[in-house]
């Protein structure tokens, strides 16, 4: 149990350990767009947990990471064909970002240093809830500020006026930034770079 | 020619690959400790761009059409390149060996979707990587920088250096050509 708590706060992906930034600056400009993508690489990162623990031992030390890289190509081509067929749009609003999530640092890390299956698979499946959850959350704060809905829904008319920036790149690593700034006045930490 | 400078301006400033566009961000976060060390990272995947973008143009002819498996096409020609740059430009990045590059994947993905084909797509990619790298080596003065200011604790670290480059970014966006 204790991978999957860590995975979730402890060694959040996004807000401590600093991966998966690029998905969660660039999809989140609306609170659905970061719920559909932290599920699907949530899943990703569960089942390439699962194929990495039990292919990695046999591959050679210097193929290691093509052989990862290849498994998680294998089955996000596989999760964006079932996107596209299902919700075509949701598949354009994610864009390229669902495919890249091959080559995210994150995600090759799957089940990384883990020695039984059941500890691979906790600490995957932890680690792909708490970027779901930052994902959701940037999406809640950045689909508010930019155009005053969330998940679609108005929840305020007029009196706030729409910041557009908030849906852009720049605005996003803004707000990641304070994010991150907040969770370490919260949690006392802070300091260096952490990688 | 004109097409050509107009293409050089887009890439580099007005779509920006880690300013405009956020791919990159790994590289971003980590290679830019020393301005030598951004210098190489940037080299490398402006190297890796090129030799990926000439794949594509080598292999336009056998590029599935349907979405999946293009797709798919696409990730495994950016890992290849990736791995080819790698070994073509030697320099010392620090921790991980971080051979594969989401940046590079990531405009391999942007050149699959647009309608250019060809060499322009080389130039393109040109332009893109120069941009990287020129973002990185930036980012890696002003990081100089801001060891020495007073920030408070709090936003020490990274959320500094996010907020950096978003406003670095917001400056970017003014630009149309």
């Amino acid at each position: 149990m204790k991978q999957f708590g860590d995975g979730l706060f402890a060694k959040n992906p996004v807000l401590v350990l600093a991966l998966g930034l690029v998905p969660a600056v660039a999809v989140t400009t609306t609170a659905m767009n970061g719920l559909a993508l932290g599920i699907l690489a949530a899943v990703v990162m569960l089942v390439a947990a699962a194929v990495n623990w039990a292919l990695i031992p046999y591959v050679p030390e210097n193929a290691k990471l093509a052989v990862r890289v290849l498994v998680l190509i294998v089955l996000v081509t596989f999760a964006y064909g079932v996107l596209v067929q299902r919700n075509p749009g949701l598949a354009a609003g994610l864009g390229i970002f669902l495919p890249l999530l091959a080559f995210d640092e994150l995600l090759l890390r799957a089940g990384d240093g883990e020695k039984s299956l059941p500890a691979a698979l906790l600490g995957a499946c932890g680690q792909g809830l708490g970027f779901a959850l930052v994902l959701v959350l940037l999406g809640v704060v950045r689909e508010f500020l930019g155009m005053g809905t969330v998940f679609g829904k108005q929840i305020v008319s007029g009196a706030l006026a729409p910041f557009s920036l908030a849906g852009t790149v720049p605005g996003g690593m803004v707000i990641l930034g304070l994010l991150l700034a907040f969770v370490n006045l919260v949690s006392k930490r802070g300091g260096e770079l952490h990688d | 020619m004109t097409d050509g400078l107009q293409i050089l301006a887009q890439t580099v400033i007005s779509s920006n690959l880690i300013l405009v566009q956020g791919l990159g961000l790994y590289a971003l976060t980590r290679y830019t400790k020393s301005v030598r060390e951004a210098a190489g990272a940037g080299v490398k995947t402006l190297a890796g761009m090129l030799i990926g973008s000439i794949l594509l143009w080598l292999l336009s002819p056998i590029v599935p059409s349907s979405p999946a498996p293009q797709v798919g096409f696409y990730l495994l020609v950016g890992l290849v390149a990736s791995l080819a740059a790698s070994k073509l430009v030697m320099c010392e990045t620090s921790g991980t060996d971080q051979a594969v590059d989401g940046a590079l994947v990531g405009l391999l993905l942007l050149l699959g979707r647009g309608n250019t084909v060809g060499f322009q797509n080389v130039w393109t990619a040109f332009g893109a990587g120069l941009g990287f790298l020129l973002v990185l080596v930036v980012v890696a003065t002003v990081r100089r920088r801001l060891d020495l200011a007073p920030i408070p604790k709090p936003l020490r670290g990274l959320p500094i250096l996010l907020i950096t480059v978003g406003l670095l970014g917001m400056a970017l966006l003014g630009f149309r050509f």
